[in-house]
Order: C-alpha cells, then sequence, then structure tokens
C-alpha cells in the first residue's frame, strides 16, 4: 500500500496527465465538466402541453416568513393582525402589508394562495418536504423540485446547467443522477469558481501551448484514432468551448450597469435575484434564491419590517426588470416559506411557527394576475374561503405551468415510484 | 333481406348505367386532420370501404373520421343505399352488378393523400406456400380431445387474410409470445429469487396488454398514435426506447398485425374469460369481478383461521373475506359494506385512503389502481350483490381532467395554426437541428415548433437560418436574442408564414431588417430589447395588428415614437 508519501514522488500516468494538464492548460477542469459538458443530450423534451412558465425563479423565504405582515394581511381581524396595516395594490380588491409599498405596483402580474397548509412545524422537514413535495424520512433523499425540472424537461441551453440554487442549500438531487441536482453558488457576486483562464495567461501564450498539446498528441491520435481516444480530447475542446463561451458571462453580475445593481439593491439577495435574471436570459430553467433571517420569535414586526425593505426592493426590481426585457411572460416568480406565524402575538412580541394558512406569491409567466386564491378565518386557523393548499399541490400547479408530465414515474434505487409534485393536484384558479 | 338488397342495387344500376357510385366521391376528415378524397362503397361493422380515386379499396374505421363524417356515413347507412360486407366478396356475389371501372376515374391523377396509406390493408409479402395434396404439412394441428371436424374449421391461421378481423389469441399473442414474453411475462421464481417483468409491464394476457404499467397504458383502442406499444416497435432501431431491445425488430407483417389490431379495437378473442372479466359495462359481478381481485389482495390476512406451526392463526381484526356472506357480515365493529353507498362502507373507505396513511388497505403492495377501486365503489352502488340483476347504476365519472380548465376557453392563434399542420417529421428536426438552434414541438405531437439559438448565441451568424427553413411554416416561435445576425436575416424570416413570437432581443437587428416584418399576419408577441431599432420602424410596428405585446426598452426608439406606437396599436401592451 502506497503512502502519501510515496505519491507524492511516484505520480501514476493519470494523476500526471491531470496535472500536467492543469499546468499546461492553465485550468483546472470545470467543477461540473465531466458531467454537463459531456452529457449534453439531454436536451429539451415537450411537455404533454405547451408551457406557460418556462423558467422559474424560486426566492425561499427560509426561517418562516410571517405572513400576516407580509402577504397574508387580514384587515377584518385586528386582534392577529398586531400593527402591521394593508395598502391597496396595483390589482383591485387585493390587500398586502405596508412593507411591501414596491411589490405592491405589481400585484397586476402576481397571485396570492393564503391558505397554504403544511403537515410539518419544524424547519428543516417543512422545507424539505415543500421542495420535494414528500415527506423526510430516514430510508431516502428525494430530488427537490428543480432537480425534477432538470430531470424531467432537460436543458434548453445546453452549455450550462438548468438547475442554479443561490445561498443555502436544502437538499440535492436525491436519487436522480446528480448531474440534475443544484449548481450550488455562494456567493452571487462571485461567479462561477474555476471557470477562468489563469491571470498569468494571455490569449497568444494560450493559444501557443494548446497548439503544442495538440502537436504532441497528433501521431498518437493518429495512430489511435479509436472512439475513446477522441473523447478525451473533446472533453477538452468542450471546457475550452464554455470557458470562451459568452454563456459564462450569465455568472459575472459585474457586467451589469451599476444602475440595475441599485434597482435590485445590494443586499446579498438583491444581487441573487439579479443574477438570477442573467441566468433565466440565457435560459436556465430553475433558479432558487435563499433569505433567511425570518425566525422572528421575538420582536416580530420590526425584524419583518427590515426584512421586508430588503425582499421588497429585491422583487419589485426582479419584477420590473423581467417585465421591461419581455421575460416575465414566460418567467414565474415564486415567494414562499416552509411554513407561516403564530396569529397570536407572543408575550416577547414575537410569533411563533404555524403551519396552517401561511402564503404563496406567484407572479409572471402562466400566472393569472391580480387574483388572491381563499382566505383565512378570523383566528387565522381555517380557510374561510377555498381549501387548504399543501406544498405537494403548489408543486403541482408550479409543473403544470411549466408543462412538466405530472404522472411520469421516476423508480429510486430500491424501485419505489415518484412523481415531480407526488399527490399534488395543480391550483388551477391562479393559473392564467 | 340480401335478396331484395341485390334487387335494389341491379334496379339501381339499371338507371344509373355509368357507374356504381350512388354515393358521390367527397372529401373524409380524420379526426387527426387529414384529408382523403373517396367514395363510399360499402361497410361491415364500424368498418367503412373507401375507393379512392386510385380505384383501390380503403378500409377506414368509423371512429376515426371527423364528426361531420360519421354523420354522413350514418345517414347512409341508414338509408341502405350502400350494401353491407366486405366488396371483395360482395364482388363474386353479384359479379353482373360490378361495372368495370370507368377510363375517367383511371386516367384520373393519383391524389391519394400519402398518409392515408398507412390504413391500406398491405398484400401479404410471404406468398402461402402451396402444399402437394396430402402433404404432412397440409395437415392442421388438432389438440386432444377436440372433435378434428371442429377443430379444423375454426382454426384461425396465424396470419390473418386481408379483411379477415386480428384475432388477439390467435394472432397477436403468437408474436407477443416470440419475441416479448422473456422479459414482459408474468413474474417467476429464478434461483430462489421472483423476476418481476421489466418496466413492471406485462404482455402475457389481453387484460394485461390493455392495462399497461404504473406509466400509462400502452395500447389505445382505435387510437394508433396514442398506443406505446406500437411506437416503441416502430422506432428507428437505433432508438434507446426501440423494442425488442434484442434479435433485430418485428417483421412488417407482424408489425401490420399489431397495427391492425389496435386499429381493429384491441379487442380479446371472443369467448375468452378475460374478455367477460374486464368488461363492466353490464355491472360489476361479484364472482366474476370483485372476489378475484379479493382473492389476490385481501385473503393473506382476511381468510379462515388455519393452523400454523401449532397455532392458530385468526383473521385480522377478526375479519373474513373469503366468501360472500362473510364479507356482508363484517367483523364484530360492525359491518364493512353499507349497500348501496360505497362512502359510507368502512371497506372502501380504507381502500381509498392516502397511499402513506397507515390505516390504507392493502398494507402492503401498491394501492388498488383507479379501475379497480372504481370497480369496488360500483358493485357497492349497484347494491353489493353476489349475482348481480339486469338493472344497474351507474356510478358518476369522478376522474380529474387535467389539462384543458385554461379560464378562457378562446383558443390562442398557435393552436389554430397547430390544427392546419402536421406536425414535422424526425427527419426534418434533425435537419433543422443543423442550424444550431435548439428546436423543439411546443409540447407532445403538437405541430407548432419552437427554434432557439440558446447555446452559444453569439457563434450565430446570418447563415444558420437557412437550415429552418425546411419546417419554416411549422415554426411558431422563434428566438434569435443574443445571437450575431444582421438584417438580412430578417428577410428569410418574412417566409416563415405562422410566426407568433418572435425575440430579436440584444441583437444588431435596425429598420431595415424590421420592414420585412410588415407582413406577418400572427405575430402576437413581438421583443426589440436593445436593439437598434428607431422611431423610423414605428409605421411598419404600427401595421402589425395581431400584436399583443411589444418590448422596446434600451431601443432607439424615443418616447415620441413610442406615444405614435400607442395610437397605432391602442390594444397592445408596449413595454418601454
Amino acid at each position: 500500500m502506497k503512502s502519501d508519501i510515496t505519491k507524492l514522488d511516484e505520480l501514476n500516468r493519470r494523476e500526471f496527465i491531470t496535472s500536467a494538464a492543469k499546468a499546461c492548460l492553465g485550468v483546472g477542469l470545470l467543477p461540473m465538466a465531466g458531467s454537463y459538458i459531456h452529457n449534453n443530450v439531454n436536451a429539451l423534451e415537450p411537455g404533454s402541453r405547451p408551457a406557460t412558465a418556462r423558467y422559474v425563479i424560486y426566492l425561499n423565504m427560509t426561517g418562516a416568513m410571517s405572513h400576516l405582515d407580509t402577504f397574508g394581511t387580514n384587515p377584518d381581524a385586528p386582534d392577529i393582525q398586531g400593527p402591521t396595516k394593508s395598502i391597496a395594490t396595483s390589482a383591485d380588491g387585493v390587500f398586502l402589508s405596508e412593507n411591501l409599498p414596491e411589490t405592491a405596483r405589481h400585484m397586476h402580474n402576481s397571485a396570492i394562495i393564503k391558505t397554504m397548509v403544511t403537515s410539518q412545524g419544524a424547519h428543516e422537514q417543512a422545507s424539505y418536504l415543500m421542495h420535494t413535495s414528500y415527506l423526510k424520512r430516514g430510508t431516502i433523499a428525494h430530488p427537490t423540485f428543480g432537480s425534477w425540472v432538470s430531470k424531467l424537461s432537460g436543458n434548453i441551453n445546453t452549455t450550462i446547467p438548468s438547475n442554479v440554487q443561490i445561498g443555502a442549500n436544502p437538499a440535492g438531487a436525491g436519487f436522480l443522477e446528480s448531474k440534475y441536482g443544484p449548481l450550488p453558488i455562494g456567493n452571487p457576486s462571485a461567479g462561477l469558481a474555476n471557470s477562468k483562464i489563469a491571470d498569468y495567461l494571455d490569449e497568444t501564450r494560450f493559444g501557443g501551448r494548446l497548439a503544442m498539446a495538440q502537436k504532441m498528441n497528433a501521431s498518437y491520435l493518429n495512430q489511435y484514432d479509436q472512439k475513446q481516444v477522441r473523447a478525451y480530447s473533446d472533453l477538452y475542446k468542450d471546457a475550452i468551448k464554455l470557458m470562451r463561451s459568452e454563456d459564462l458571462k450569465a455568472f459575472d453580475i459585474t457586467q451589469e450597469p451599476e444602475q440595475m445593481h441599485e434597482l435590485y439593491g445590494k443586499s446579498n439577495f438583491g444581487q441573487g435575484c439579479l443574477l438570477a435574471r442573467r441566468l433565466v436570459e440565457n435560459q436556465v430553467r430553475y433558479v432558487e434564491i435563499s433569505r433567511g433571517g425570518w425566525d422572528t420569535h421575538d420582536n416580530n414586526f420590526e425584524a419583518v419590517a427590515n426584512n421586508c425593505a430588503d425582499i421588497d426592493k429585491a422583487l419589485s426590481g426582479l419584477l420590473l426588470d423581467l417585465e421591461m426585457r419581455g421575460l416575465l411572460k414566460e418567467t414565474m416568480v415564486v415567494l414562499t416559506s416552509e411554513f407561516g406565524r403564530t396569529p397570536k402575538i407572543n408575550p416577547r412580541d414575537g410569533r411563533d411557527h404555524w403551519p396552517y394558512g401561511f402564503t404563496a406569491f406567484l407572479a409572471g409567466g402562466g400566472i393569472k394576475g391580480g387574483t388572491v386564491y381563499g382566505k383565512m378565518d378570523k383566528v387565522g386557523r381555517n380557510p374561510a374561503e377555498g381549501k387548504f393548499i399543501d406544498p405537494a399541490s403548489l408543486n403541482a400547479t408550479i409543473a403544470h405551468a411549466m408543462g412538466l408530465p405530472l404522472n411520469d414515474v421516476q423508480y429510486s434505487p430500491s424501485g419505489r415510484p415518484f412523481t415531480v409534485a407526488h399527490d399534488g393536484k395543480p391550483l388551477f384558479d391562479v393559473l392564467a | 333481406m340480401a335478396g331484395r338488397k341485390v334487387f335494389t342495387l341491379s334496379l339501381l344500376f339499371s338507371f344509373l348505367l355509368s357507374s356504381w357510385a350512388e354515393e358521390p366521391f367527397r372529401v373524409f376528415t380524420t379526426s387527426t386532420g387529414q384529408a382523403f378524397s373517396g367514395k363510399l362503397i360499402s361497410y361491415v361493422g364500424q368498418t367503412f370501404y373507401l375507393k379512392g380515386k386510385d380505384n383501390k379499396l380503403y378500409p377506414v374505421q368509423f371512429k376515426q373520421l371527423s364528426a361531420n363524417d360519421q354523420k354522413y356515413l350514418i345517414k347512409v347507412a341508414q338509408s341502405g343505399t350502400v350494401p353491407k360486407g366486405d366488396p371483395r366478396l360482395l364482388k363474386k356475389e353479384t359479379p353482373e352488378t360490378e361495372p368495370s371501372p370507368s377510363p375517367s376515374n383511371d386516367s384520373t391523377p393519383d391524389k391519394a393523400d400519402p398518409v392515408k396509406e398507412e390504413i391500406v390493408v398491405k398484400p401479404l409479402t410471404k406468398p402461402k406456400p402451396k402444399l402437394r395434396a396430402g402433404s404432412f404439412f397440409a395437415y392442421k394441428p388438432i389438440n386432444l380431445g377436440q372433435d378434428p371436424s371442429l377443430a379444423a374449421e375454426n382454426t384461425v391461421s396465424a396470419i390473418p387474410e386481408p379483411g379477415e378481423p386480428v384475432d388477439f389469441t390467435s394472432h397477436v399473442l403468437p408474436i407477443l409470445d416470440e419475441r416479448c414474453f422473456s422479459c414482459h411475462n408474468a413474474p417467476y421464481e429464478k434461483n430462489g429469487r421472483t423476476i418481476h417483468p421489466k418496466a413492471g409491464l406485462r404482455l402475457d394476457t389481453h387484460e394485461w396488454v390493455m392495462k399497461g404499467n404504473l406509466d400509462n397504458t400502452v395500447v389505445e383502442a382505435g387510437n394508433l398514435e396514442d398506443s406505446y406499444l406500437y411506437e416503441v416497435i416502430t422506432l428507428d432501431e437505433e432508438d434507446d426506447m426501440f423494442m425488442p431491445p434484442k434479435g433485430g425488430a418485428l417483421t412488417t407483417v407482424q408489425i401490420d398485425i399489431i397495427k391492425r389490431w389496435i386499429m381493429e379495437g384491441a379487442k380479446a378473442s371472443a369467448g375468452s374469460g378475460e374478455a367477460i372479466s374486464s368488461d363492466m359495462s353490464n355491472g360489476v359481478s361479484f364472482h366474476q369481478h370483485i372476489f378475484p381481485l379479493i382473492e389476490e389482495r385481501c385473503l393473506d390476512c382476511h381468510s379462515e383461521p388455519y393452523v400454523k406451526n401449532g397455532r392458530t392463526i385468526h383473521p385480522k381484526a377478526g375479519l373474513r373475506l373469503d366468501t360472500y356472506e362473510a364479507i356482508i357480515e363484517g367483523n364484530l365493529d360492525g359491518t364493512i359494506i353499507e349497500k348501496g353507498n360505497a362512502e359510507e362502507s368502512t371497506l372502501y373507505a380504507v381502500i381509498t385512503l392516502d397511499s402513506d396513511d397507515p390505516e390504507i388497505m392493502p398494507p402492503k403492495g401498491d394501492p388498488l389502481t383507479e379501475d379497480e377501486i372504481n370497480m369496488f365503489k360500483q358493485w357497492i352502488t349497484e347494491g353489493a350483490k353476489e349475482n348481480p340483476t339486469d338493472t344497474f347504476a351507474k356510478p358518476k365519472e369522478e376522474k380529474v381532467a387535467l389539462s384543458p380548465i385554461d379560464g378562457n376557453n378562446e383558443e390562442s392563434i398557435v393552436e389554430k395554426l397547430a390544427k392546419r399542420l402536421k406536425a414535422p417529421s424526425k427527419p426534418q428536426m434533425a435537419a433543422a437541428q443543423k442550424s444550431g438552434a435548439l428546436v423543439t414541438l411546443l409540447s407532445m405531437r403538437h405541430s407548432m415548433v419552437r427554434a432557439e439559438f440558446s447555446s452559444g448565441p453569439n457563434l450565430i451568424k446570418d447563415d444558420a437560418i437557412g437550415a429552418l427553413s425546411g419546417i419554416k411554416n411549422n415554426i411558431s416561435h422563434l428566438d434569435l436574442s443574443r445571437t450575431s445576425i444582421t438584417d438580412s436575416v430578417l428577410g428569410e424570416v418574412k417566409k416563415f408564414n405562422n410566426l407568433t413570437w418572435l425575440n430579436l432581443k440584444n441583437t444588431s437587428v435596425t429598420d431595415r431588417g424590421v420592414e420585412n416584418l410588415s407582413k406577418m399576419p400572427y405575430l402576437t408577441y413581438l421583443n426589440l430589447v436593445s436593439s437598434k431599432v428607431s422611431d423610423n420602424s414605428i409605421a411598419t410596428l404600427g401595421s402589425l395588428k395581431s400584436l399583443e405585446e411589444i418590448y422596446l426598452w434600451n431601443s432607439e426608439v424615443t418616447k415620441n415614437g413610442i406615444e405614435r406606437l400607442r395610437k397605432a396599436l391602442p390594444d397592445t401592451k408596449i413595454s418601454f
């Protein structure tokens, strides 16, 4: 058995080639090179009906947003409403909390589901259910909704991944192939790691090195003109193509003018939304952005107002920007959290966990603008109008708009059948 | 009856000397939009024989035709002007009434729709071997205990004659046996392990073939396009889904038999037991429908007490389901069936629980299928009788339709255009892909296509668009955003007559290019964001009355131009 130290001076052939390629070509191959570039055969599968939303930007309010102080105000019930006021919006008869004045201008393109319900009251389990439509179990990892989108529809832009996660990462591809899982981006301003030519190489020297590598390979390639040999050089070609491709610029928000950064707000979440818009412009199918800080057991009203300043600016900026560019027609923006917060205000002026009757905000592609589905009763516990909508049905609604087959069965390794939205039924009331 | 018909016919012919045609040539359309010009000759059951202008016979299923044609056929059939029976046999019966085809008919150019020819009964490629009288091979095998004379009459040859209805057991099953059973058979034991059929699909009986697997059914009676079984055997042999995966494709004759069987309604063989058991149109029978299912899924736990390893095993929950009386009696907790009321029946409640509910029955294996549950419901609603009577209350259909529930029933332009066109073929799509564009149908079996240059658009130049011209009428959505195209491309784009959605965002397109768009009749979405289009294009854009939305942000159009455009297109959404 070789120790690590002997390995250091005795490289095997493969290691030698890898490090030689890194040194000569100045590239560590892109993180997803092997899976995406080379297997870019999973092109877009047409759904069973034309999609009304081709892209989804999912804004995930982790920690559970207080629905009563944001999208689910109930002016009829001052007892549970606390100090938060309601304001009119661009859609007749639809009200939002005073914390969201900018978003209120976009309600004619948006819909709110006011009777969301979930069976889980703890963050992790509820978030898992929200993302996968299935309950968290010890024996299996279910794919996230974005992974389903990637699996069932394939890439539109075959150069870059179709499922991107900005911020916290709740779960991955589950039992699906890992290439369908989200490409994680921690810091939206940093772009995609390991995808640039090294600083010390200029274009001529890089070209020179490539030419030399090709020259060295030439006789070998001539002699062994085989599929596997060609595949190896193709991999390099593809990686270099992506490195030089315009598509890679999708990840680089520094290319945006200053006023764009300001439109979205300089917060991490705002910049994440800006990146999401760039990605959707480059035809990435599913982008999720997480925004924490909503677990307001204490001092709820001040904390929510502060958070809302961020998300109001970012969300309204996103909706405006998508609309200007003609992208909102085919892009659905979803904002929701794993559950809501108690109608009862606790002694510390906070609100606690509340899985009954929270809200989901949907805007843009495939959505019937200016609609509100359902209404909660005065104590905020049961629907006064409409039915409870569970996470699976929310996912089914999004999947329907994306034209995904709700009955397409994928089998886990143990042979159990799963579908994109479990037993959820699309809520046609909010779909155009 | 038959005599009268012959008489009427000959009478008619003595009047209409020139030709046979009591029924004129007319254009028949199928429900999928294909058209065919022909005249009705005769009919057998649901099959109508049409004579095309090429003088060939085309048997067509009643169901395939459009509603208008169906009305026409019913009218003609009821008026009795058309004979009943296979035209080829009719000829023999009434040779004197058969006119020779008129020369004028022959000289008409052959206009038979190429699509229609799929339905022609192909002449069999293999001629029947002629056997010497008394040859051993000429004898038909007869099973033991069978009356030889009857058997000789009843045997159906392995290959149906043209026009002879395809029989599942004698024609289709042998093909499945030969080519499919090795993977798609009933589960069996091998080396102590149970081998399940691949993809959960069994093809060993008619019932299973029709049932399909968890994904979906594989055979839709009378509908080739929706029959997955037919699709996979006719795929390109290189295709991953091509069946059978080993041993090469089915022969054309075999494929033809399966095709005809599906088109003829995918029926089970007459007299086979399954045919009765799957047919519930006359009500659900306890012995034929309900009990076999209970036997399979419930009796492991709910059977009469038995002794195992010296212990008496009692039925779970004290509930026996092994006889009709026991089922009706229920257990100590009460009855499990409320006759006539499925919703109140415990039995029905436990089989319809959520699949992850701990109380669901059966607790092991898959939950009952929707059809099985409906069968229980219908049986209980009909009174949960042991022997069904003649009258039945039909349970309400409670299937949730998923597709066309959009708020407005108004058909969009794209859907209207789609109905006029045929979907592009696979080679056409492949040729279009050569442009570097991703070319996809809007949805499965849609005839309209979206073409978008999504990967590395900066490398796309003017010459790319040429490859799309092969499907130019099918392209409804075209995305040229971020590409390096110039104005001259729009000279080509204007030939895409059915374009509804055009994206020219972030391109160097100018007013000269936009001029080409003035004659696009169906354009509803136009994106000119960050292009070089200026106020000079307002007149052209204003003439596009079909536009529903137009995006001009960051172009060279001024506020003044937008005002003029608003006046020209008052109902259009203009984003600036």
